[in-house]
């Protein structure tokens, strides 16, 4: 696994490399060793070249190590020789050695080395070029002669000075190709005879240390050879030009001078004047020029110019120039040209160029009017776009090509007349490159990258197989209610209980008894839902909370708990006695119409007679009942079947709704579906219509109802299929500790829980037995079924479990016992 | 010489439409309001046609110019301070002047060179510029009438406007010149009077692209 995620990381790093070479970084090309060259044999310096950086800063060492030794060094000083050379001192300089050298270049991604390069320092001995060489002509006898002086090449080292060249001087007539050579010795002067006369000469040196190589040759130096006596040549005047169209100078170059110091004088003449001027201002524009000022300078008019050299010997005058000054403008570039990009209503961008004209040029007065013409291309292109400005400072550019970078450039012209300025300085601009390109990019590295890692995954998940499955899909956890409190549950308080199930009123309506539904065929069929859940895992957890309930006020909960059962039943049992005494005496009221059968059968079995023949339910006051709790259970062990049933999916019951049963009505909604249900419920409908105050509706499907039973944890048990006609509806409900329960279901360890309808007694009887089968595999057929209902009936299974489970001394003591089990009642039909 | 008839009519045309633009009233319906400033404009770039024909048409001549121009005894200002400090209207009379100067010259100069073996384009050129100038002259005239009533020069004009007998003399010392000598000097007058035009309004608006 190791192994495998290991290379995962490499492959992931590998990409990262793709990804950082698209950006065009890399490791730096193989630099090269250029030469290496001793000046004076004592001292060295090596240079090489370095190749590509691959975009990122590079850094050079030099290694070098001597034949003698294994040891390598790096380079004593890489400054002295300047960039990218490495110079080695005295201290590191042997003549007799062998350097092995190579150059390594280093950036962030790599390194790459040069070839070795060999040296041997007395074979690269090479001098610098001996320097300040200097000439002079010399008359001596008649003769002349040409005297050429010079310095040895400077060294760093001080200390070498000692050092002996031979020098080797050469020259040529300034016209001619070929060199005459020669060797000069130690000496630093020279004296050339036989020169021709008026000749213009080129003379060179070199030098060359005893050993090595010869340096390189000197610069070149220019002698004219006078030629006995002469005038200066003839001075060309250059150009004129005027700046602003107000003033204007004219530059000349001089000729040949004659041997002799020369004077330049301009001399110029107007048009339609015979008068001949001389140059008002030589100084202002420097050397060999002449500067007229605004009061010399004459538009529409032709001066006439020309230039005269002048020496001892002779003067010579230029050829004349005939300048119009209007004709001759010429301004200076543009300034303060700027570029900015902005954007259309599209998005696309385009180019701002603004600019001002020149410092000099009075364009306000009219007096010059400039046109402007730019050029742009892209940096790497050969050929510039011209554009035509006009007289604008500004201009806009469309369709750049996004991604380049663009030089600009503009320059500017008197109207109609005059010439270019020189081009503005070079302005650049980065067209930034089209979004979507860059967005590809970006998307294309990040789909390969999530793909990767998505391939890694399941490649992953493939070789920890199953594990890795439930890590990521983890077991659906079993249901639960939202609205249980486990809080409540452990305090006992099984009114709050109740409440925050929703089923606030206690006790319950006792509308129940008018329901009209007075046969009710409980089957146990496939149709009825078996809860599984509860089988799993949930019941230690139920048996635990209930095992510390120890609220006695709660008759179930007193069931529930299996230590305090005994008692608890007592206690219940007594409230039941009393419940059903009154019970008794309603049935009685109700002219026997009605009829409450709780016996304790000395089989264990119970059985639970309802009779729903009466329309009128009993009535349970509130204030009869000390507790709501108790009456709750007492009132669901006795209380008719179907009302429960139909209670059951009823969530808020308040209290008052038992004193006010006239107003609230009950609503007891049958959710199972028979095939004539929906006439029966019309039936007990309109029957409840007829009954007098106590009776309580019963309207089917109506969920904002009333009902002192909501508790839709207990519907699973019996479910009421049929509702006879006939208007009567028995529940037999035969079991040792449980009534009610129809369906099976399996609770672990305990295999006194299965309950079936074991015969049907008399008419409308239904007798319900426990099943002694330890497991019947639930099956539900209703999809309907929701979570919290099932969780619930899994808790109320439970806790009838315990019931269940507890010695039958309860059950034997009193058969009312065995109603007041909440479990009996908590079976309900849907 | 058909090249030359079809120049003189595109000439021809141009006067006219510049004519139209100029006599244009701004009283007119469907007239645009032509301010002094788009006036100036046109005569300024009306001049600048004639200096650029004038300047091609001096090019293939080839003549060396020495010779003093007719109008050279005419003094106008030949710097920047002098011609910002002339009055308005006596610089406009000056450009009015030079224009007359050379309209006799000019039709003189056409009769002139069709005698002779010149290429068509530049007799075309010539013919042109003579055109060019009497609009240019039209035009300058509307200006000034247009400045005059809008108050900006004074009606003093009138009495300078009328020199004729100067000009002919002049006419007759420009006829006795060499071709390129002409061209030469009519070329620089014009070069004279855009800037004199171009001087004026800028003086007279300086806020209009000065």
């Amino acid at each position: 696994m190791k192994q495998k995620l290991r290379s995962s990381v490499q492959i992931i790093l590998l990409f990262a490399l793709t990804a950082v070479g698209l950006t065009g970084q890399s490791y730096p090309g193989k630099p090269k060793i250029i030469r290496c060259r001793s000046l004076e044999k004592e001292t060295f310096s090596c240079w090489w070249k370095p190749g590509s950086d691959g975009g990122l800063p590079t850094n050079y060492t030099l290694f070098y190590s001597k034949d003698s030794e294994e040891k390598i060094y790096e380079c004593p000083d890489y400054g002295m020789s300047g960039p990218n050379s490495c110079y080695f001192d005295k201290n590191h300089t042997n003549p007799w050695t062998t350097y092995n050298i190579t150059v390594m270049a280093m950036n962030e991604i790599g390194s790459n080395s040069s070839d070795p390069q060999y040296v041997d320092v007395t074979s690269i001995v090479q001098p610098d070029a001996p320097v300040n060489l200097s000439l002079e002509t010399k008359t001596s006898a008649s003769t002349t002669y040409l005297l050429a002086k010079w310095s040895p090449p400077p060294l760093a080292d001080v200390t070498s000075n000692s050092h002996v060249y031979r020098y080797e001087l050469r020259l040529k007539p300034e016209e001619k190709e070929e060199w005459e050579t020669v060797s000069v010795g130690v000496q630093t002067q020279y004296k050339v005879n036989r020169l021709q006369a008026g000749v213009k000469y080129v003379v060179q040196v070199r030098c060359v240390l005893d050993i090595g190589e010869w340096s390189e040759w000197s610069s070149e130096r220019h002698i004219h050879i006078p030629n006995g006596e002469s005038p200066p040549e003839k001075p060309t005047i250059i150009k004129c030009r005027s700046p602003e169209k107000e003033t204007f100078t004219c530059w000349w170059k001089p000729g040949s001078d004659g041997g002799h110091p020369t004077n330049y004088t301009l001399l110029y003449s107007k048009e339609g004047e015979e008068r001949v001027y001389e140059c008002p201002d030589y100084k202002t524009a420097g050397p060999n020029s002449c500067y007229f000022d605004k009061k010399h300078t004459s538009f529409w008019t032709i001066y006439n110019i020309t230039v005269k050299a002048t020496n001892e010997i002779g003067s010579n005058v230029s050829d004349p120039l005939y300048v119009d000054v209007t004709y001759i403008v010429q301004t200076d570039p543009p300034v303060n040209v700027t570029l900015e990009l902005k954007k259309t209503v599209n998005r696309k961008p385009y180019l701002v160029l603004t600019w001002s004209p020149p410092p000099l040029a009075d364009v306000r007065s009219g007096w010059l009017t400039l046109d402007y013409e730019l050029r742009l291309k892209p940096e790497e292109a050969e050929e510039w776009e011209t554009i035509f400005v006009g007289q604008q400072t500004h201009y806009k550019m469309f369709s750049l090509n996004p991604g380049k970078k663009y030089i600009v450039q503009i320059h500017c012209k008197p109207d109609h007349h005059g010439s270019w300025s020189e081009w503005s300085l070079e302005k650049y601009i980065q067209i930034p490159t089209d979004f979507r390109i860059k967005d590809m990019v970006v998307w294309i590295i990040v789909g390969v990258l999530s793909s990767l890692i998505c391939l890694v995954m399941s490649w992953t998940m493939v070789l920890k197989g199953y594990r890795m499955i439930a890590f990521i899909l983890p077991p659906v956890p079993g249901p639960k209610i939202k609205g249980i409190d486990t809080h409540l549950l452990e305090t006992g308080k099984s009114e709050e209980l109740l409440s925050a199930l929703g089923c606030h009123g206690f006790p319950p309506t006792s509308d129940c008894e008018e329901l009209l539904i007075e046969y009710l065929e409980v089957e146990d069929s496939e149709d009825q839902q078996l809860m599984p859940s509860h089988d799993n895992g949930h019941p230690s957890k139920n048996a635990k909370m209930i095992a510390k309930e120890t609220d006695s006020d709660s008759g179930r909960g007193s069931c529930d708990s299996p230590s305090l059962l005994s008692e608890k039943c007592r206690e219940s049992r007594a409230i039941l006695s009393t419940l059903q005494t009154q019970d008794i005496r309603d049935v009685q009221e109700n002219n026997g119409r009605r009829h409450w059968e709780t016996q304790c059968i000395a089989s264990e079995q119970k059985i639970l007679l309802f009779n729903n023949e009466s329309t009128k339910s009993p009535i349970w006051p509130a204030a009869q009942l000390p507790d709501n709790q108790p009456p709750m259970f007492a009132y669901h062990s006795t209380v008719d079947v179907h009302k429960i049933t139909l209670c059951t999916i009823d969530v808020n019951i308040a209290p008052v709704l038992v004193e006010n049963e006239e107003q609230h009505q009950p609503q007891y909604p049958i959710t199972e579906t028979v095939h004539d249900n929906m006439e029966k419920h019309r039936e007990v409908e309109n029957l409840y219509s007829k009954t007098d105050q106590t009776t309580v509706q019963v309207k089917q499907n109506r969920p904002n109802d009333k009902s002192p039973f909501s508790k839709p944890k207990l519907m699973d048990y019996v479910e009421v299929h049929k509702v006879r006609q006939d208007e009567v509806a028995a529940v037999l409900l035969k079991h040792k500790e449980n009534s009610g329960k129809i369906e099976k279901y399996t609770v672990p360890g305990t295999s006194k829980e299965y309950t079936k309808v074991s015969t049907v007694v008399d008419h409308n009887i239904l007798v319900l037995m426990p099943d002694s089968r330890i497991q019947h595999i639930p099956v539900s057929q209703e999809p309907a079924m929701e979570m919290s209902q099932n969780l619930q009936q899994g808790q109320t299974e439970k806790n009838m479990s315990y019931c269940l489970t507890v010695p039958s001394e309860c059950k034997r003591e009193t058969s009312a016992s065995e109603y007041m089990d909440p479990s009996s009642f908590i079976p309900a039909f849907k | 010489m058909a090249l030359a008839r079809a120049a003189g009519r595109a000439g021809a045309a141009a006067a006219l439409a510049l004519l139209w633009l100029l006599v244009c009233a701004p009283g007119d319906a469907g007239c645009h309001l032509l301010t002094v400033a788009d006036l100036f404009d046109r005569v300024i770039r009306h001049s600048g046609r004639i200096h650029s024909l004038s300047t091609a048409l001096y090019a293939e001549l080839l003549g060396k110019s020495a010779r003093k121009c007719h109008t050279s005894g005419m003094l106008t200002p030949n710097r920047k301070e002098y011609a910002q400090k002339i009055p308005r209207e006596e610089l406009t009379h000056l450009i009015l002047k030079l224009l007359q100067a050379w309209k006799e010259p000019l039709s003189h100069f056409n009769q002139h060179i069709e005698h002779q073996e010149l290429p068509d384009d530049s007799l075309s050129k010539a013919k042109q510029i003579s055109n060019m100038v009497h609009e240019l002259k039209t035009g300058v005239e509307k200006v000034t009438e247009k400045m005059q009533s809008m108050g900006i020069i004074s009606n003093s004009l009138n009495g300078m406007a009328s020199s004729e007998a100067a000009g002919l003399s002049i006419s007759n010392e420009a006829n006795m010149m060499s071709d390129s000598d002409f061209i030469h000097c009519f070329r620089r007058d014009s070069n004279k009077v855009q800037s004199y035009l171009k001087i004026l309004k800028c003086r007279i608006m300086p806020e209009n692209s000065c």
